[in-house]
């Protein structure tokens, strides 16, 4: 159906050159999910741009992208456009921004309809429902109406392939479908996919940075490196023995579920002015030698494997995944562990950890975080009631401890890091940061005693960009914490130099902007501001999320070594569990506002006990083989928007195991083992499980 | 509903607002240097005359008592009497705001038509020579003194080709119009008067052709640019790429889009053609709004200036709240 071949993409723009694509060859048949997986800058997006004849202004395409016998690139205006739609249909990346504003949803679907499946305005009206409805719409007819502004974000990606297969395309493209959305979310997206081409035929181009995720629907893989094909072949395959060093780096840079160590990659993409001559992953790669500096690896079959698996690589690898240290690369010498090497630090730093910590009774001691009970309420602006955030959270942290707070979003994490912060006031129910206390109060917490409790605990932020100043440099923005202090400037140097060193960051870096930083270098340096002041306390909001993936992998890197501190307590927040399971002592799971399940992280993992940690758990892509036999899997049945926790469980709207009592019975944390769980079925779970297992 | 409701705040708003012009207009022409009376009185007049003049206009009282009076006489309607012409000033505004207000909502509508229609014609065209022509001229058109304009095009108009009559009044008097709302063409329809129907609307032509060059430019660019923001706009990019027909890109993804900025720009423009209208009128013996505005400043004729601000003021305050109604119903987004 689509085949391109040897295609090459380079724009031209005045003092600019950059080789977006260089001899890509992959194809798609009908009924196939091909998923086309890299980092960004990698030229994922170019391929699907090519594909429709959207190439941007100044790019100049050789080679061949044929779409039913017909070179899209040499289509006349005309073919476009009935190529357009009809032929291809992309869904967007950020589904919320790529519907139009001003037009409600039902007519754009319908727009869509009449132009290429020539309906007449009242059945395409008909059909909209109905597609609204098969893409997991509730309440569809209502929704027709609605405006883009008015969608959660699942929805607006369910409007967004709603769109796309209406116009009845022979290949659907979907651009990064999942990125933003939650675990369980994602899953019932990608489903939608497989769905397309299992029924309609469809072909079906998946493109994503996480490979994981993605491999589970599709039945091939391409990998893109630096706008090369470096790896293709049977999803299952690729995903379980990959056999190029990068397809293998991008693997081992996410965290997974079954806690393998993540292993981080140095380096980051290189930004290619013209095609390469060598293999544009050998600066990166532990087995590059002299060949792969001087040519180009051809791409090959390779050897042995099942049909349709190449590669261009000199040195395939072989064997599962976990083959253990004979992978990392020979130059970063260290023993396995070394924190301090970018080389290939393996995260272990949980085990130390956590056996330091389990000796020291738990309680004993005084708490860095102690929160009692905490209420938050954001009042809404003019009529009475609100939104209630968080729901009596109580939680407490010992120094030395690190604490996962993961969940989906809008449960409550952010305002969860605010409230430690002290950046909202509890509603009500106390927090008491290294010996200070927020009590109740209205509005934001201001004067010395806050501004004390700030320098205690710290932030790092989402969007490590953003949460730097554009105006300041980076040593500025790194000394800010202590110039409040009122250090000296000998000292505040003194000791930005120590925390650059620990972040591994350059000196020269000091002087640039942020606008001048990559991703990674800049959540280093948003860590490197939460340190210098050596706080008590550090919180991470979703660290890594806005991340690449071999960067994410170098920066939970550094997470773990700053974790690890012995007088510092941390509280990492993430939508994904696996980044957690990394280096957190303890895991609390947060749903709708109150906390459901707690306990130490590899029991919470391993053994989860309350219905909602199943199905995070059972919707979270794994690599490492089969879930534990105890973490049987659990499917929510609804979307967290049609949820609203009234009274009783907060589960409840969506539990499978829900009864009469979990709708009116407000559940408490009881102990189970070792970790804590609000249900008060969890003792018949089990049995329940395997009931809904064996009749679907 | 919400419209509705939204409406019926703005217009209790109002009313402080007003209040608030009253008084600082008020003030603000007592405090202006210049005697009314001396002005109707003339050379020869003694102290003795003046101070009976202003017992006439009650301007011998203290200061607190002429703002009562003013107020109560507002309340009731009656905005006082001219000091100049002696004769009532609601009276003679009911005749002056008519033709005037037709001269400015026939233009700022034609202009909004043409800048929508031009705007987005010349952002799908953007570079090239069309897109260059369009804004060329609009810029020329803009950067034209108004009565210098109104003149050309009196002398082009009238004087060489001959098509549209003198600029000596606003309608034909032989085709005995009975005057109603003081908008000459909207009183010959009314009364359904062909002749004066075509007399009033062959006046019209050439000052409204004034005004609507003066003030097209800001909206041309405006919408010029904010089509070129939709045309490379996420949405529109991927209506684009899911081949959508030209006619629907154009009516359901880019119109709407580029026209949510529109409102608030037209609410300024039709102030700034208020006050254009002054030189306008004059140029085309318009006998409108803005010449007894000026008239009654110019002679310090208190009771005209302080009608003639808040006249203006209320029209301010109402085109803007239709401009956020407009935005409103436009941007499905904006709350109200």
């Amino acid at each position: 159906m689509l085949s391109i071949e040897n295609l090459s993409v380079a724009i031209r723009r005045p003092g600019r050159e950059v080789a977006a694509l260089s001899d890509v060859t992959l194809a798609v048949r009908p009924g196939e999910v091909v998923g086309l997986v890299g980092e960004s800058g990698g030229g994922k997006s170019m391929v699907a741009r090519a594909v429709v004849g959207l190439l941007p202004g100044g790019s100049h395409a050789t080679g061949r992208v044929v779409f039913d016998d017909a070179d899209v690139l040499r289509m006349d205006e005309s073919a476009l456009s009935a190529h357009r739609g009809r032929g291809v249909a992309i869904c967007f990346q950020n589904p919320r921004g790529a519907l139009s504003p001003t037009r409600t949803v039902g007519r754009q679907l319908v727009d869509r309809l009449v132009t290429h499946q020539d309906m007449s305005a009242e059945r395409a009206r008909e059909a909209a429902r109905e597609l609204f409805e098969s893409v997991g719409i509730r309440s569809p007819q209502r929704r027709l109406d609605a405006y883009p502004h008015e969608l959660s974000g699942g929805m607006a990606q369910r409007v967004m392939i709603s769109l796309a297969t209406g116009c009845a395309p022979g290949l659907l493209i979907a651009d990064e479908p999942t990125t933003g959305l939650d675990v369980t979310l994602t899953r019932e997206i990608l489903r939608q996919f497989r769905h397309a081409a299992d029924t309609d035929g469809r072909a079906v181009l998946l493109i994503s940075h996480d490979l994981a995720s993605i491999a589970q629907v599709c039945d091939r893989v391409v990998v893109l490196y630096a706008g090369t094909v470096v790896e293709s072949g049977p999803a299952a395959q690729v995903l379980r023995q990959p056999a190029h060093p990068y397809t293998r780096a991008l693997l081992r840079s996410v965290p997974d579920l079954g806690g393998r160590p993540v292993v981080a990659t140095p380096g980051a993409m290189p930004l290619l002015t013209r095609a390469p001559l060598a293999c544009p992953f050998a600066a990166r790669c532990a087995h590059a030698d002299d060949t792969c500096a001087t040519r180009r690896p051809p791409t090959e079959p390779l050897a042995g494997g099942p049909d349709g698996w190449s590669l261009a690589c000199f040195h395939p690898r072989t064997g599962p995944l976990d083959a253990g240290p004979g992978d990392a690369p020979p130059g970063s010498g260290g023993p396995v562990g070394s924190v301090g090497t970018v080389g290939s630090a393996v995260v272990a730093a949980a085990a130390p950890v956590s056996e330091a910590a389990d000796p020291a009774p738990r309680g004993a001691g005084p708490a860095v975080l102690e929160i009692d009970d905490a209420h938050v309420v954001y009042r809404s602006r003019f009529s009475s009631g609100g939104h209630h955030a968080l729901r009596g959270v109580s939680l407490r942290l010992a120094p030395g401890e690190t604490l996962g707070v993961v969940g989906e979003s809008g449960c409550g994490k952010s305002t969860l890091a605010k409230l430690i912060m002290g950046l909202v006031p509890p509603t009500s129910g106390t927090v008491t940061v290294a010996g200070h206390r927020a009590a109740p109060g209205r509005g934001r917490p201001s004067g010395r005693a806050a501004r004390r409790l700030r320098t205690r605990a710290q932030l790092v932020f989402q969007d490590p960009i953003g949460s730097l100043s554009p105006r300041r440099t980076v040593g500025d923005s790194i000394a800010e914490p202590l110039r409040a202090a009122g250090l000296p400037a000998a000292e505040r140097d003194a000791r930005v130099a120590a925390v650059l060193d620990r972040m591994e960051l350059d000196r020269a870096i000091l002087r640039r902007y942020p606008h001048e930083l990559s991703g990674g270098q800049a959540q280093r340096i948003g860590i490197a501001r939460a340190l210098v002041g050596e706080p008590d306390l550090i919180v991470f909001d979703e660290p890594t999320s806005a991340l690449d993936v071999t960067v994410q992998a170098q920066i939970l890197d550094l997470i773990a070594d700053v974790a690890a501190d012995a007088e510092r307590a941390a509280v990492f927040i993430s939508h994904d569990l696996a980044t957690v399971r990394g280096f957190a002592d303890r895991v609390v799971v947060l749903y709708l506002g109150r906390v459901v399940e707690e306990g130490p992280v590899d029991v919470v993992f391993d053994h989860p006990l309350h219905p909602y940690t199943r199905a995070l758990l059972a919707s979270a892509p794994r690599l490492g083989g089969t879930p534990p036999a105890d973490a049987a899997p659990v499917e929510l049945v609804k979307d967290l928007e049609e949820a609203d926790a009234a009274t009783g469980c907060p589960l409840a709207a969506r539990c499978p195991f829900v009864t009469d009592t979990c709708r009116t019975q407000p559940q408490q944390l009881q102990s189970h083992g070792a970790s804590q769980a609000a249900c008060w079925r969890i003792p018949e779970l089990p049995a329940l499980i395997g009931k809904q297992a064996t009749t679907p | 509903m919400r419209i509705l409701r939204f409406v019926a705040r703005r217009l209790l708003q109002l009313i402080p607002v007003l209040l608030g012009v009253i008084v600082l207009t008020f003030l603000l022409v007592r405090v202006l240097p210049g005697d009314p009376v001396r002005t109707i009185l003339g050379q020869n007049a003694t102290e003795a005359d003046a101070a009976a003049a202003r017992a006439r206009f009650g301007l011998d009282q203290p200061l607190w008592r002429q703002f009562l009076d003013y107020l109560t006489g507002l309340v009731t309607g009656d905005f006082g009497t001219s000091i100049q012409s002696g004769a009532p000033v609601g009276a003679e505004m009911a005749l002056r705001v008519g033709p005037t207000l037709e001269l400015v909502v026939i233009a700022v509508t034609i202009a909004l038509v043409v800048a929508t229609v031009l705007g987005v014609w010349s952002a799908r065209r953007a570079e090239r020579p069309a897109d260059h022509g369009i804004r060329v001229l609009a810029l020329v058109g803009n950067s034209v003194p108004e009565f210098w304009l109104g003149l050309v095009l009196v002398l082009v108009g009238y004087s060489v080709l001959g098509w549209f009559p003198a600029p000596n009044g606003r309608v034909d008097p032989d085709t005995g119009l009975t005057p109603l709302t003081g908008a000459d063409l909207v009183d010959a329809v009314l009364t359904g008067n062909g002749p004066a129907i075509a007399s009033a609307a062959a006046y019209l032509v050439l000052p409204v052709l004034t005004l609507v060059i003066g003030v097209v430019a800001p909206l041309l660019r405006s919408v010029r640019a904010s089509a070129l923001e939709v045309l490379h706009s996420e949405p529109y990019a991927a209506a684009a790429a899911h081949g959508l027909p030209r006619r629907t890109l154009l009516y359901g993804y880019l119109m709407r889009a580029t026209l949510v900025r529109l409102p608030s720009l037209a609410a300024l423009v039709f102030g700034t053609a208020i006050g254009s209208t002054v030189l306008v009128e004059y140029v085309f013996s318009w006998q409108g709004f803005g010449q007894w505005a000026l008239r009654g400043l110019l002679y310090r004729d208190y009771p005209v200036v302080q009608a003639s601000v808040l006249v203006i003021a209320l029209c301010y305050v109402l085109v803007f709240l239709i401009a956020d109604v407009v935005h409103a119903i436009l941007d499905p987004r904006v709350r109200i």
